[in-house]
């Protein structure tokens, strides 16, 4: 199983701060689409991921257990 | 005033020597809007020995509960930001010289100003205008500190060449519709977190501390009570058109940048941004509405009535405001709702 973790408006969108997927096997793109089908979210092309408290790409491969973080980047300043 | 940086100079990070170094240093701020006001004020007090400010808009009622450099009477006054956060960092610190420049960041502006500077810190609120400063950076080898926020939520980076990832790696590509604090609202205690992050930064590059930056970027909800520190090791993308081996700077090239063109006789300005693609108007008329904005829609068009102007707005992003005649404001308008 896996923690996905939501930031900023994201965390609104889901409705919650965590979700717990299996995610293992799936690449970062894989799980962003899933997610932006079921709580039909924009496109989250953009959108930050860590695994594990490190930057990931898009073409990452989640393993088992790890913690994914979702964080939109933002532009108000 | 000899008693006047004591404080500072026992901090073992800076000392006399960091001190000194401090005071010899030219800072960058672009933006002088909540981010810019307390970015300035502390480097200011710091003691940093030139301070070039850029900013494009006026004061307004709605930047007092944030902007901490402004007051009711810069208000009154209508001043450019620019102008006001000058007055105000003067009385605060004569030593330090305040350079502030009434305008648009562009690319054009920034290659003037990038000479002898030792950081770059971005207070601006668009993403077009931080991937210039950060192509900017990569250029003249110069360090800049990204920050960011909008409600309760936070973010900042710092970015050296040649050591870190730049911020086209990390996005690679100009976000479409980043949440401002038009849209989603703004807490001061947020600004001020993104300040501190920034400044706790920018005093270190300054003072040459260069071990002690911190590497990792930064993100925080202070209302949520999140906090997360991501490694950015594995963020380099050799591919990077900004840092990357065949690099081109792409943002510092007029076709990257937002258009705007005064459509004759009808007191118009037309934006187009630089990447079209589809932006969710039913999502932006719910933000703009939640925030007391007269919108009215159709599948292919959202119309907003603001204080003076009226803003349309089309699905690939492209945007007509009614009711001026001033480019800059115009766009400066657009990049507050759009990003
Ligand atoms: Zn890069």
């Amino acid at each position: 199983m896996n923690k996905v973790m939501f930031f900023a408006h994201l965390r609104d969108k889901v409705g919650k701060e965590c979700l717990l997927i299996e995610a293992s096997g799936k690449t970062v793109a894989e799980l962003k689409a899933e997610i932006t089908k079921e709580y039909s979210l924009d496109k989250m092309d953009t959108v930050m991921t860590a695994i594990n408290e490190e930057f990931a790409g898009n073409e990452e491969i989640i393993q088992d257990e790890d913690v994914i973080a979702f964080i939109p980047p933002v532009s108000g300043g | 005033m000899k008693d006047r940086y004591s404080r500072q100079t026992l901090f073992p990070g800076i000392g006399k020597k960091g001190q000194e170094k401090i005071s010899q240093k030219h800072v960058l701020i672009i933006g002088a809007g909540a981010l810019g006001s307390g970015n300035a004020e502390v480097l200011t007090r710091a003691g940093a020995g030139k301070i070039t400010l850029i900013d494009r808009d006026y004061v307004e009622e709605s930047n007092l509960q944030r902007q901490q450099l402004y007051t009711e009477e810069d208000v009154w006054e209508k001043l450019p930001k620019a102008a006001a956060a000058k007055k105000r960092l003067n009385a605060i610190n004569s030593d330090v010289e305040i350079i502030s420049i009434i305008g648009d960041a562009t690319p054009e502006v920034l290659e003037d100003q990038i000479k002898g500077i030792d950081v770059i810190i971005d207070a601006t609120d668009n993403f077009e205008t931080r991937m210039a400063i950060n192509d900017i950076s990569q250029k003249y080898n110069v360090p800049w500190i990204y920050g960011a926020c909008v409600g309760s939520f936070g973010m900042s980076f710092t970015i050296i060449p040649g050591k870190t990832p730049c911020l086209n790696c990390l996005l690679r590509t100009i976000p479409m519709q980043g949440m401002t604090c038009d849209t989603g609202g703004i807490i001061s205690p947020a600004v001020q977190m993104v300040i501190a992050h920034q400044t706790a930064e920018a005093l270190k590059i300054l003072a040459e501390d260069y071990e002690s930056l911190r590497n990792s970027f930064v993100s925080f909800d202070l209302w949520r009570n999140q906090y997360t520190s991501m490694k950015m090791s594995k963020a380099k993308f050799s591919g990077c058109l900004s840092c990357g081996d065949n690099r081109t700077y792409p943002y510092l090239d007029r076709d990257s940048m937002t258009k705007t063109m005064l459509l004759c006789g009808r007191d118009t300005v037309q934006i187009r941004p630089p990447v079209t693609g589809e932006i969710s108007l039913e999502q932006l008329a719910g933000q703009l509405s939640t925030l007391g904005y007269k919108v009215k829609g159709n599948p292919y068009l959202l119309s907003v009535e603001m204080e003076k102007e009226r803003m349309v707005i089309f699905k690939d992003g492209r945007a007509l405001i009614h009711g001026t005649k001033d480019l800059t404001h115009a766009k400066s308008i657009y990049q507050r709702i759009l990003g």
